[in-house]
């Protein structure tokens, strides 16, 4: 592959934080010109004096800037862009941006706003993925109606079970159930925290697993039908849901399981017509059976790990993808080596139910030394805004087995000088001095029972 | 959908004066003379500021306002390489990223010229987003001293288009 190729002029990131430097970074190995955008709270972020142009698209709410499609438009149409990458979270997984890029001659570096809308409704995707053999947990494949429903469908799925907003994510808009008792109040609340949060009321409901592993299955698809795997990663780190540690290869889990699990993400993947880099997510459980929960259409916060096992530039992909290139790699290429984790360092306070811990940061000297990545937007006297979300870097390691790179990260995690704003340091150090985490037994319900919470319920 | 695992639109965390989480925890005294404190500051201003940021350890206290209410004499904001005179004179910034028309259509005589007094509320050019014509207006009575901008050139939020002066001066 030539290093002079280059599949479009500019790119607009519409993103911030540590994801908008990180795409801004391939773009430049790419010799693609970037142009960042930002509010008027990121005015300091690095990547704004990073790509080649930067354009202030509103006011610190995220209402107002960085999912205000009109103004990134305009950004993009005023800047000479011919592509825009969304990065994660904000308008990376909106179709109706994907569609807005389009209409106005803009390439979206993602799948197409079809195969988005396929694949984000969950109760849509749940019946898509039933039809191309990939195993479900038991529960509703349309969403319940009323609450008498729900109760028959809950007695024939069990308890534990768990109601899921359909509109849901990130670890909002659901709730566990483990007696039939329970099941009218939690319907009810999550019902109406749906409608809230989301504007939809929907909920389905399925099995609850208290101690399954978060394994998800990174892929890679062009638009002429070409789809491969790059490995798994196992996020069962979670607080409330929300990934804290991510790894590879994933710990425990049966090599045939694996294999399976791929197969049926790629399966997975060509039913919804998809292209571009996205991600199966999947439960399973201590018997090793595994069940398909959702996919996301994007760039992952947990990609690094994907890149440091098999050496392959993700967001690079995506836009050679989006420019219409066909896949550059065939499944034997991919041959993921050795052992990373990931850790997220978010300006929380574990000491305070993880309260977002804004402010400035007065010292900031991350981790260094060998196969050590750290994906950042922070440095000293950076001021971490309390609009947005609170992630402040991402540590991730290599190393040749699972035991030395457990070894390497408690060494980075250790090095880590944040002063300034409380972090979740303290509380990721634990948990890599966890005798379960050490062993690779620890399920979703981990950081929860470190927190005294062994519920884990939201 | 899997919503943001990264970023997202939450809330902001603290509302009201913020401070530092590190010092606050199990210590009573150190949060009380922080409200003191920051009453005291805020008693003390002529114009009530947008943020107000104290931190103890190695003792920091910011204020902040915002650009178009920048009382005269306020500091000025972090300079920023996007806009650059944001905060450095009194002005009317663009309500969104687009293109700065000072006419309401080609040929026609713009909204306000060099020396204009115009009342809180009029209309003084138009900001094109995506074919929606947004209008920009004066926020007080003032008179125009200069167009920042030239007419028909891309502008960002927040960007001074016009020099403004009190109404009398």
């Amino acid at each position: 592959m030539g290093g002079a190729e280059r599949p479009f002029r500019t790119v607009l990131i519409a993103n911030r934080g540590e994801i908008a430097l990180r795409v801004a970074r391939t773009c430049r190995d790419m010799g693609i010109r970037t142009v960042a955008v930002h509010s008027t709270d990121d005015r300091d972020s690095p990547v704004v004096r990073y790509a080649d142009a930067a354009v202030q698209i509103g006011p610190a709410p995220a209402r107002r800037s960085y999912l205000n499609m009109a103004a990134i438009l305009q950004a993009a149409l005023g800047s000479g862009a011919d592509a825009v990458h969304p990065g994660y979270g904000f308008l990376s997984e909106n179709p109706d941006f994907a569609e807005a890029c389009l209409a106005s001659g803009l390439t979206f570096i993602g799948p197409s706003p079809a195969a988005m809308r396929r694949l984000g409704d969950k109760s849509a995707a749940r019946r898509l993925m039933a039809q191309a053999g990939l195993p479900l947990l038991p529960g509703t494949l349309e969403p319940t109606g009323s609450l008498a429903e729900a109760e028959s469908a809950a007695a024939g799925i069990g308890y534990p079970l768990i109601i899921k907003a359909v509109a849901g994510g990130g670890g909002r808009g659901m709730r566990v159930v483990r007696r039939a008792a329970d099941l009218a109040h939690a319907y009810r609340t999550t019902r109406a925290a749906a409608q809230t949060l989301f504007g939809d009321g929907r909920v389905y409901l399925e099995r609850f697993l208290p101690h399954a592993r978060h394994v998800e299955i990174q892929i890679l698809c062009d638009a002429y039908g070409g789809a491969l795997h790059l490995g798994e990663r196992d996020c069962s780190v979670q607080r409330r849901r929300q990934k804290l540690i991510e790894e590879t290869p994933a710990p425990g889990v049966p090599a045939g399981t694996l294999e399976r699990m791929c197969a049926a993400a790629i399966a997975g993947a060509r039913a919804a017509g998809y292209s571009g880099a996205g991600t199966f997510e999947f439960l399973v459980d201590p018997a090793g059976r595994f069940f398909f929960m959702e996919t996301n259409c994007r760039i992952q916060v947990e990609h690094p790990v994907t890149e440091m096992a098999t050496g392959i530039d993700l967001v690079r992909e995506q836009i050679r993808i989006a420019a219409g290139l066909p896949l550059s790699l065939s499944q034997q290429d991919v041959r993921p080596r050795g052992a990373v984790i990931e850790c997220r360092v978010n300006a929380e306070d574990p000491d305070r139910d993880f309260a977002p811990a804004p402010g400035r940061l007065a010292g900031f000297a991350p981790p260094l030394g060998p196969f050590i990545r750290v994906d950042t937007h922070a440095f000293p006297g950076y001021r971490v805004p309390a609009a947005y979300d609170s992630l402040l870097a991402k540590v991730v390691v290599w190393a040749p087995d699972r035991e030395q790179a457990v070894a390497r990260m408690r060494r980075a995690l250790a090095e880590f000088q944040v002063a300034g704003v409380a972090t979740t340091i303290p509380f990721l150090r634990r948990v890599l001095d966890d005798p379960e985490f050490v062993r690779g037994g620890h399920g979703t319900d981990l950081a929860d029972r470190l927190l005294g919470r062994p519920d884990g319920a939201p | 959908m899997s919503a943001p695992h990264g970023n997202g639109d939450g809330p902001p965390a603290l509302a009201g004066p913020r401070h530092d989480s590190a010092h606050e925890r199990g210590d009573g005294d150190t949060l009380g003379a922080v409200r003191e404190t920051a009453l005291q500051v805020l008693g003390a201003l002529p114009h009530p500021p947008s943020a107000l940021r104290i931190q103890v350890g190695a003792v920091t206290l910011e204020l902040d306002w915002p650009v178009n209410a920048a009382p005269q004499g306020a500091p000025p904001g972090p300079a920023s390489p996007a806009a650059p005179a944001a905060g450095a004179a009194d002005h009317i910034g663009a309500v969104s990223v687009g293109v700065f028309y000072r006419a309401p259509e080609p040929g026609a005589e713009p909204f306000v010229r060099e020396g204009s007094v115009v009342a809180a509320g009029q209309q003084v050019a138009i900001v094109e987003a995506m074919k929606l014509m947004i209008p920009v207006t004066a926020t007080r009575a003032c008179r125009i001293v200069r167009a920042l901008v030239e007419d028909g050139s891309a502008v960002e939020f927040d960007q001074p288009l016009f020099e403004i002066a009190a109404a009398g001066a």
